[in-house]
């Protein structure tokens, strides 16, 4: 019966739960579903980490590569992020080259390094306008359920504080740069972005890490993602119901909050990991 | 948000912009749609929202920029009378009884294609022309043009089109003879010149004698004796949209000097 | 130069004002509807066609399908060299979710609605500009819609002062550059994005001061629409 009600009328099912303060998984409205972390599952890249969010599963792995830094500044390195949502991960997503949505995500990812300053390029330089690292970051999305930019921002954030860059050195005859791979490093990671996302119901209330039906029958979205100071380094909300001001300070509130969560998360998993 | 209900009476002529509340006059049973029969007042009838509004609560709210009208209390269905809003507009949506040039795109077994100008082609039945019978068809080829009204129009069906009227007459509907010309105006403008007494058709008609066919889709098809004169009237037209009536009545009275 | 850029601000540049601004509606022929919005030196052209008809795989059976295409003065669409390899899709995205937020979409079903946005010249706030070209564009095609909405962007100086609709220098010197969709009924946000980082007390001064600049905006709308009808 209930699953008729659900296929007839998705909206009027979902309302009837948030009326009890409650969705139909058995979350309340502002809670997150169980976030796992993995860290360093590929061994071949340079640092990887694998997160879920419920059902919703991204990987991301870090190739690190030595390139000439660009011109117009030449102490800096890069940082190349991608995002991928292949239709292996939702029926959503057709075969060929990336969507509106892939390529807005991988956009998001891009702004949310630049905001956070989340490494600092500078650190990526070995020789000023000479040799610099690129850091390729490749998130793949391999279960879509939704919130794939929260996903994604933890996932990266995980990968790069598992990246160990082997120490590099240029000899200064020869001009060549000599790898040294026994002594490695990890990154200097500046920032600790997080995201969360919200789902906007009925233009009035607000649901925390909504799933991909949830996402279908929301009237808009808000990303915010937040660092461990409690600023914003960026706050997304690509059209949708309208929000007043007010909703969106609660919406920071809680994404402070769902940054120490993580923080902790991610502590935990670094610490578990470390040789003793 | 400086215009956020403001009473609809006083905006009637000036220009609206969607998001606007407009507030009716405070007759609570307008709204109940029922007619009041005051011993005083006259019987008052359901107030009529017309194209542009919508009914928001109490009042109305405007989703159509343009000019907002209103007609005093009549007979019929606006017998408390009508307010709507007057827009610019350069695509059609079809409306029932819409009397509109379509063009024939293909012939599909029992109907016409005809590509009316909206999203999507209206049908037509070759048996809704006058004396159609199933031995005796229309002789109608694609790419001719039709004058025909709407029999079913509305968002979630495919129009469709007839080319006679309830009692089985064409009353001037049916395919558009050889010849002429077609153009294309806006929205704004057929409607204009399509109101009674209007003052460029009747200003026209004194230049020399020429067949028009106006549709309500922005389509215009016009007759003259000779090419020369038929193109001097869809010049003179097409630039109404852009002419005050004392540039048109000055731009005519040059043509009839000549 | 420091100087001539005081003096710009003084003059309407910035500051709390905006950028002089002016709009031109109704001046491409094909289009149903079609907007030039100029805010300084940016100014974005948009023409608007629907509610037409759709293609097959975009149809969607209880609303119009909207798409938004948004083209750069140079280079191939989605790939604006300022913006990178994604700035253009999700800009698109962007503009085109509010643009359904507004747009009453379930009055025309299985139609389709193309916005396309070409970038005349950008020399700062052009996601503003383009977002008050695309509300203009729709108003211009007559479509139905709830409400109006318009484009502010507000950069904030490393100083900490709040520059209204920033030219692309000062959106460089910014420490944070935030733009703002703000809805005509109640002055809500209906999007918002932004580069560089803020606290949450920032974001609140820029939403207001963007809230207050939407109101002359939407002004200007009226006044401009009334100019139009005053012709016919």
């Amino acid at each position: 019966m209930a699953t008729a009600f659900k296929t007839v009328e998705p909206l009027e099912y979902y309302r009837r739960f948030l009326k009890e303060n409650c969705r139909p998984d058995g979350r309340e409205l502002g809670e997150f579903r169980a976030t796992t972390v993995n860290i360093g599952s590929i061994t071949t890249a340079d640092g990887s980490a694998l997160v879920k969010l419920g059902n919703t599963t991204v990987i991301c792995g870090v190739k690190a590569e030595l390139a000439a830094p660009p011109v117009d500044s030449p102490n800096k390195g890069y940082i190349v992020p991608n995002v991928e949502l292949p239709s292996l991960c939702s029926t959503r997503f057709r075969p060929g080259p990336p969507g509106e949505e892939a390529q807005a995500a991988s956009q998001f990812i891009a702004d949310v390094i630049e905001n956070s300053q989340i490494i600092e390029k500078e650190d990526l330089c070995i020789a000023n306008g000479k040799l610099a690292w690129v850091l390729y970051c490749d998130i793949i999305c391999l279960d879509y359920d939704g919130n794939i930019l929260d996903a994604s921002t933890f996932a990266l954030l995980t990968a790069l504080k598992n990246v160990q860059l082997p120490a590099v050195t240029v000899n200064e005859e020869t001009g060549l740069s000599e790898v040294n791979l026994k002594q490695k490093n990890p990154l200097i990671i500046r920032k600790h972005p997080v995201a969360t996302s919200f789902a906007i119901f009925d233009d009035t209330l607000l649901i925390v890490d909504p799933t991909a039906e949830e996402e279908d029958l929301a009237t808009g979205t808000v990303t915010i993602v937040t660092d461990e100071e409690g600023r914003l380094c960026s706050v997304h909300k690509p059209g949708g119901s309208p929000l007043t001001g007010a909703k969106l300070q609660d919406c920071i509130t809680r994404a402070v909050t769902r940054h120490k969560e993580v923080k902790k998360l991610i502590d935990k998993v670094i610490k578990s990991i470390q040789p003793k | 948000m400086a215009a956020r209900g403001v009473p609809a009476e006083a905006c009637v002529g000036q220009v609206v912009l969607p998001g606007d509340v407009l507030l009716l006059p405070a007759h609570p049973d307008e709204d109940a749609e029922r007619l009041r029969l005051g011993a005083s007042a006259a019987p008052r009838g359901r107030l009529l929202c017309g194209p542009g509004l919508r009914r928001s609560g109490a009042g109305l709210l405007v989703t159509k920029c343009g000019l907002l009208r209103h007609r005093q209390a009549g007979g019929g269905a606006a017998a408390g009378g009508a307010f709507w809003v007057d827009s610019q507009q350069k695509r059609y949506v079809p409306v029932k009884g819409d009397h509109v040039i379509g063009i024939v795109t293909a012939k599909a077994g029992d109907v016409f294609k005809v590509d009316v100008g909206g999203s999507e082609q209206a049908s037509l039945s070759y048996l809704a022309f006058e004396g159609a019978t199933k031995r005796n068809r229309p002789n109608v080829q694609v790419g001719d043009l039709i004058y025909g009204q709407f029999l079913v129009a509305n968002k979630d069906m495919e129009p469709e089109m007839v080319c006679i009227d309830s009692s089985g007459r064409a009353s001037g509907m049916g395919v558009i003879g050889q010849d002429g010309f077609l153009f294309k105006v806006s929205l704004g403008l057929i409607r204009k010149l399509l109101a009674p007494k209007c003052e460029i058709i009747q200003e026209l008609s004194q230049l020399y004698p020429f067949e028009l066919v106006l549709g309500m889709n922005g389509r215009i098809w016009v007759k003259a004796k000779t090419v020369q004169q038929t193109l001097i009237i869809v010049n003179i037209l097409e630039a109404c949209e852009y002419m005050t009536a004392e540039q048109r009545k000055q731009a005519l009275a040059k043509l009839s000097g000549n | 130069m420091a100087t001539a850029e005081e003096e710009e601000d003084g003059g309407g540049g910035g500051g709390c004002c905006l950028r002089p601004f002016s709009c031109e509606q109704g001046l491409l022929s094909r289009p149903d509807g079609s907007a030039a919005f100029i805010q300084g030196d940016t100014s974005v052209l948009a023409g608007l066609y629907g509610p037409g008809e759709v293609k097959g795989s975009k149809e969607l059976p209880d609303q119009a399908a909207l798409e938004v295409l948004l083209r750069p003065k140079v280079g191939l669409p989605a790939v604006t060299p300022r913006l990178g390899r994604g700035g253009g899709a999700q800009r698109e995205q962007l503009i085109r979710r509010t643009c359904e937020a507004v747009l009453l979409g379930a009055l025309h079903p299985r139609t389709a609605v193309t916005l396309v946005l070409q970038v005349l010249s950008d020399i700062g706030s052009l996601l503003s500009c383009c977002l008050n070209a695309a509300c203009l564009g729709l108003l211009d095609a007559g479509l139905p819609l709830a409400s109006l909405f318009c484009g502010v962007t507000c950069a904030l100086r490393p100083d900490g002062r709040l520059l209204l609709d920033p030219t692309a220098r000062q959106e460089q010197e910014a420490r944070a550059v935030l733009t703002f969709a703000i809805d005509s009924a109640d002055g809500k946000v209906l999007a918002a994005t932004a580069k560089g980082s803020c606290s949450a007390e920032e974001l609140q001064q820029c939403l207001a001061a963007a809230q207050r600049a939407a109101a002359t905006i939407f002004r200007f709308y009226r006044d401009s629409l009334r100019r139009k009808y005053s012709k016919w």
